[in-house]
């Protein structure tokens, strides 16, 4: 277990390297470079080569790529080029908001994904597991911005029951502004809810087939104990796993909620970084979003693995010869 | 029966709304850039769809507001499949050595939100479609990457593909005339999943402002500029929203019908050698 930890750690710190790199290049080239907005625009030639060597601009790109990765490393993400704030403080300042509302919203999703998935698997074909695969590839189908965009003319606009910003005074705490949270979590949900769902219909047919169910149904269970003490333990395993990149992804639906929203949380902050092109604070933020991805991901991939009890001696085998 | 009405309704409305994204500026309408009236006036014969956030004419704004879209979808979409193939069949036929580690690096970031990085590469030049392009066919190339590769590898183990090997067909020659017939049909469904992810990405994309700058009309964009009046004036919003809906589930739907199991088998006969 051990070993299938380390390759796996191995693995996503390597993503993370190759991750950071794309980022840091990617936003690296940003046109007009940091002198040039540091220096204004009647600056002589040599000022600007002053500053660009005073910013280590003049250094090749490897060398300020491997600087601002070890900065990275000790909490120093650099300054916004907009604003003039550090990035540590601004991501600081906003990170909780973003992870009170995934994390609700992933609550939400694993609640309502694994009671729609287990209804539907375990009646496969029938008319209430139609009804839901048609909901989920309805859901999947239609882009996360649509669906938010929806709940907002609906419920804020037409109808007036939520507040459609979601903006809240800077030092506050989402839970101290309840009303403001349930679109922006709903619209999470939606976007979400599809994957997860049919991630866990899909465990829980093939768990249904198994002898050991079959063995349950023999034995005269059925109903919601069938479903809660027989087959949820045996679906678990790719449950958690499924819920992991749903919750992943969502940090990507984050983005565009939050900008919708306006929520103060770190996608909202990213996307307005890109619009304002503030290299520094996107290559922080996004460093901080991309980590967080893969740290999910790989907690995902630890858990499913502890709670896979049939598949456990295989994945030590697998681990011992060095494959994920 | 239904089912099978709903579904051609589907694909008409379908084939409609790639009609009016790709020839829609061509039609004969007011500019979608120039300012006709106050913002959110409603709906009146001359403008059906009454007039969007900065008064201007929010039917000319929908119209010409899906090409780019399309276009940037189907770019990415074949670049994705070209790259794909050429890739994916290389590593699959190879047993082993770097280019499979490689892989296997780039599988664990096909689980990383694409939206996520398509916004990072496409930050780097902002108010660039080609950027939100590149983007999004890079963010698609793994899950291409991984099919081709894993449907390639199944051939690679059978009998008439090693004996081509064997007796000195070039590479290139046992992809060509053994390999990609035979992966056809897998390469075309895969396209198709591809085709509706670039979609949902780059009207996303459209959302956030990432690509051509803001008079530039973008459904994606639309939606995004003309909520605010939504509760006055819901066209504006509605019309750029209907239309994404219908590609989305027009899409999804078809790709559906093509490769759900009764129709493989004729999906088969026609791409066998």
């Amino acid at each position: 277990m051990i070993r299938f930890g380390l390759t796996r750690g191995v693995t996503a710190a390597a993503m993370m390297l190759l991750l950071s790199a794309v980022l840091f290049f990617s936003t690296e080239a940003l046109p007009g470079d940091a002198a040039g907005v540091v220096a204004g625009a009647d600056a002589t030639e040599s000022e600007r080569a002053e500053i660009r060597k005073r910013l280590g601009l003049d250094e090749p790109a490897v060398a300020r790529y491997v600087t601002w990765l070890g900065d990275a490393l000790t909490g120093d993400l650099g300054r916004s080029s907009a604003a003039g704030r550090p990035v540590a403080e601004v991501l600081a300042s906003r990170f909780g908001n973003s992870v009170v509302l995934v994390g609700l919203a992933v609550a939400g999703i694993a609640v309502l994904a694994t009671t729609f998935g287990l209804v539907a698997g375990l009646r496969a074909g029938r008319l209430g597991d139609r009804l839901l695969s048609s909901m989920t590839v309805t859901l999947i189908a239609l882009p996360e911005f649509l669906l938010a965009t929806g709940l907002v003319v609906a419920l804020a606009h037409q109808g007036g029951m939520f507040p459609a910003v979601s903006i809240f005074p800077p030092g506050d705490s989402p839970w101290q502004h309840p009303d403001m949270l349930v679109l922006p979590v709903t619209g999470l949900v939606l976007g979400g809810l599809g994957v997860a769902t049919r991630l866990v219909r899909a465990a829980v047919v093939s768990v249904a087939e198994s002898p050991a169910i079959e063995q349950a149904r023999l034995d005269g269970e059925s109903g919601v104990r069938l479903a809660w003490s027989y087959v949820l333990p045996a679906a678990a395993a790719p449950g958690i796993q499924g819920l992991a990149v749903m919750a992943a992804g969502l940090l990507g639906g984050s983005l565009v909620v939050e900008t919708l929203f306006n929520y103060p949380g770190v996608g909202s902050e990213l996307a307005r970084a890109v619009t304002y092109r503030d290299a520094a604070m996107v290559q922080g933020l996004g460093l901080a979003l991309a980590g967080s991805a893969l740290l999910i991901l790989f907690v995902g991939d630890l858990l499913a693995g502890l709670l896979n009890v049939r598949s456990r001696p295989a994945s030590w085998r697998r681990a011992e010869r060095g494959a994920p | 029966m239904t089912r099978a009405i709903l579904g051609r309704l589907l694909t008409a409305a379908l084939l409609l709304t790639m009609l009016v994204a790709l020839a829609g500026p061509w039609l004969p309408l007011p500019s979608p850039t120039e300012r006709v009236g106050v913002p959110f006036e409603p709906a009146s014969w001359s403008r059906p769809f009454g007039t969007d956030v900065l008064g201007r004419d929010a039917l000319a704004r929908t119209v010409h507001g899906g090409r780019t879209l399309v276009l940037q979808a189907l770019a990415a979409t074949a670049l994705g499949s070209i790259v794909g193939l050429v890739v994916g069949t290389c590593a699959g036929l190879a047993r082993g050595g770097p280019l499979k580690g490689v892989l296997r690096v780039v599988d664990g970031l096909a689980a990383v939100p694409p939206l996520l990085i398509t916004l990072l590469i496409a930050a780097g030049r902002p108010g660039s479609d080609f950027a939100v392009l590149v983007a999004v066919t890079l963010v698609s190339l793994p899950f291409s990457v991984r099919v081709i590769g894993a449907a390639t590898a199944r051939l690679a183990g059978l009998a008439y593909v090693r004996t081509a090997l064997a007796r000195g067909d070039g590479r290139f020659a046992v992809i060509r005339h053994d390999v990609l017939p035979n992966i056809a049909s897998e390469a075309w469904a895969e396209a198709g999943l591809r085709f509706i992810a670039a979609t949902q990405l780059c009207a996303t994309a459209g959302f956030l402002g990432l690509g051509a700058p803001a008079p530039a009309a973008n459904w994606g964009r639309l939606v995004r500029e003309n909520a605010v009046g939504a509760g006055a004036q819901p066209w504006p919003v509605l019309a750029p929203a209907l239309l994404l809906v219908v590609l989305a589930l027009g899409m999804t739907l078809t790709a559906d019908r093509l490769t759900s199991p009764v129709r493989r088998p004729r999906n088969e006969r026609n791409t066998a050698p």
